[in-house]
């Protein structure tokens, strides 16, 4: 029963919130490309991307705000080019994923070493951190104040992203846009619309959003920039996108899962048990699940013997 | 019909093209970092093979590479797109760790029975996913995706808990058998037979593809899977055995590391050895006797950038960027190609029509 004392407590489900943001972030981007026809694998890359930019550019104007619109603006640029690429040049999205998330890596430990002149981590206290937003009006009840005060503003961002981003995908023109690229692009097409540009204005949002996520991890969650410091969370967010099915609401339910996950092995972890197997929940999860959806919607379809 | 002939030899020369354009990118990164490009160069290609030493680490961090190169092209001959080699590797790697420590054989059959364990371990991970597609039609490049995580974890849990050699602070199993050793090639260096094997393995590859009934139905249940199971070829099976055999392939891989080179098997043992397997077999377009310069090349960049980074002031993840650069470029050369390929045709078309003269246009 200790155990079950350390992880259920309000600290937990604090922690649980924190480690859900940067993971919300690169989801609702990668779902959002995933609904308009992109499967994009290089997550991890975009996302390591945004951390690095976001740090440097806070470092230099110290100042988080600029900091987040820079790791945007860095990380737009990216999903850009893997949009030329994969849009206008028809490469294959999973081998440019895979060119994204080696190019994420190999950039930013590169730039590490040629900005900075170190290898493995760097931290300055010129590096403003993401302010935090306490809600003293909540002391009244202990429990809810320790796990939702002090949180990042980028949580109320976050929710605020999915809220638009729901309302986007499933009451406007435009995510009616999205979602009629990934399932149908050719009506789409001879309805008149261009299903590139439409797809390549899902990759800007998309680039802005892992931008955001990355830049969460560097200069929010820790501030400090840590070599490869995204650390499967690309990956991760692909878990919950899939097991998510790409639409928000369940989406932000995975995520939440995932994020418990995680700081049940964090804390595993500091009680010195080994965290591997609740590490790998997420991805036996995800496994699982999409073979079981996938048989049934085969299943349904009646396949052919 | 001219199409073809012109696609056939405008892809190898994407291939050099995407490499040069590669080579060019990094040139600026390195011109940006405030260093001589031609200095950089310069010291990669002395540090991979100006002398024998140099020679023998390149080939040396080549040899994994091949095995994971052909085992990432055989899945996707077989039409499963395997991003899962990095994965298929660790699983091998860690049998043949196990076998290598604790099977009490002598040494001529403990090599083989090492080599034999990762094949299977990397094959069984690698099938999985195949499993999945062929049964329950789940996207393989997710799956496989997962499964690298699953592997690396896994294999983490083993070295930092069961197998942990005592005393390490890193997660380390103890040293293999001096029995399970590879033999070296050229002393002083760790080449070794695992090269030999790797080379012989692009043969055997290359035999199965054009002269045995299964790697035709194997490639057959890859390129057209409704013909293939219209003449009567059990494509699901097929396609789970291509699975094992680039999974097993990649399991080797990871056996080179361990029997070769560590001579333990190390928490996170490969530094991105699976990926880069899959661009060396894109970039050889999936033909196994491509996959062996290529993977020196790669070998080169990894042992070379060492030298570089010593020499000069410009960090070897350098070969990463060039890495990537090369991977879009090859990505999208299907669309350069065809590109060139259009241009050919409808330069021949003109010609054509310029030369029956304008009768036959007044018809239609």
């Amino acid at each position: 029963m200790d155990i079950l004392d350390v992880l259920l407590t309000p600290s937990a489900f604090a922690a649980t919130l924190r480690m859900a943001i940067p993971l919300l972030l690169v989801s609702l981007g990668g779902l959002l490309t995933k609904q308009a026809g992109i499967e994009n694998i290089g997550l991890e890359g975009l996302m390591l991307i945004g951390c690095f930019s976001g740090f440097t550019i806070n470092y230099y104007t110290s100042s988080w705000m600029m900091g987040l619109i820079g790791a945007m603006v860095c990380t737009i640029l990216c999903a850009l080019l893997f949009g030329v690429f994969v849009i206008s040049l028809r490469a294959h999205e999973i081998v440019a994923g895979v060119a994204l998330n080696v190019l994420g890596t190999g950039l930013t430990t590169y730039l590490l070493r040629a900005i900075f002149g170190v290898k493995g981590s760097f931290t300055d206290p010129r590096v403003m951190s993401i302010p935090e937003v306490k809600l003293e009006f909540l002391k009244e009840v202990p429990w809810l104040y320790n796990i939702v005060s002090g949180q990042s503003i980028l949580l109320y961002i976050s929710i605020i992203i999915l809220i638009l981003l729901q309302y986007m995908l499933y009451s406007t023109r435009f995510g009616y846009y999205i979602r009629a690229s990934g399932e149908n692009e050719r009506a789409l097409a001879s309805a008149g619309v261009s299903v590139a540009r439409i797809r390549y204005i899902t990759l800007l949002l998309h680039g802005a959003l892992c931008g955001l996520g990355g830049a969460f991890l560097s200069t929010g969650y820790l501030t400090q920039y840590v070599e490869k410091m995204s650390a499967g969370r690309g990956y991760i967010a692909m878990a919950a996108i899939a097991f998510g099915m790409a639409m928000p609401k369940r989406v932000l339910g995975s995520v939440l899962l995932f994020a418990f996950v995680q700081s049940l092995s964090n804390r595993l972890q500091i009680c010195g048990y080994p965290s591997y197997f609740t590490d790998m929940i997420p991805y036996f999860i995800t496994v699982v699940v999409l073979a079981a959806t996938s048989y049934q919607s085969e299943k349904k379809r009646g396949r052919p013997a | 019909m001219n199409g073809r002939f012109g696609k056939r030899l405008l892809t190898p020369l994407t291939s050099v093209l995407a490499l040069v354009a590669a080579l060019c990118v990094g040139a600026v990164v390195i011109a940006l970092n405030g260093d001589s490009p031609i200095q950089a160069y310069g010291s990669l290609l002395a540090g991979s093979f100006s002398n024998m030493h140099y020679l023998a680490s390149t080939l040396s961090s080549a040899t994994p590479l091949i095995f994971t190169g052909l085992g990432v092209a055989v899945a996707f001959k077989a039409g499963m797109a395997n991003i899962g080699a990095e994965g298929q590797l660790y699983m091998g790697a860690i049998a043949a760790a196990i076998v290598g420590i604790y099977l009490p054989l002598p040494g001529p059959i403990l090599i083989p029975a090492a080599l034999l364990a990762s094949l299977l371990a990397g094959g069984l991970w690698g099938s999985v996913p195949a499993i999945l597609k062929v049964r329950c039609s789940t996207n393989e490049v997710v799956t496989t995706l997962m499964l690298n995580y699953l592997a690396q974890l896994f294999t983490s849990y083993l070295v930092n808990y069961p197998l942990k050699a005592e005393g390490s602070a890193l997660g380390m199993t103890v040293n293999i058998q001096e029995a399970a050793k590879l033999p070296i090639l050229y002393a002083g260096s760790r080449l070794n037979i695992g090269f030999l094997l790797a080379a012989a393995a692009a043969v055997m590859i290359a035999v199965l593809f054009k002269y045995t009934s299964m790697g035709y139905e194997m490639r057959l249940a890859g390129e057209n899977p409704t013909f293939a199971r219209y003449i009567g070829v059990n494509t699901g099976r097929r396609m789970v055995q291509g699975m094992f055999l680039g999974g097993g392939l990649a399991g080797m891989g990871g056996a080179i590391l361990v029997l070769g080179i560590q001579y333990k098997f190390v928490q996170d043992i490969s530094p991105g050895y699976g990926f880069d397997g899959l661009t060396i077999a894109l970039m050889a377009m999936f033909n196994s006797y491509a996959v062996l310069p290529i993977s020196i090349l790669f070998g080169a960049l990894r042992a070379g950038g060492v030298t570089m980074e010593l020499n000069t002031n410009v960090p070897s993840e350098l070969s990463q960027v060039i890495q990537a650069t090369i991977i879009l470029f090859i990505a999208a050369q299907a669309s350069f190609a065809g590109y060139l390929n259009d241009f050919v045709l409808r330069m021949r078309r003109s010609f054509d029509r310029r030369q029956k003269g304008g009768g036959e246009i007044g018809h239609s």
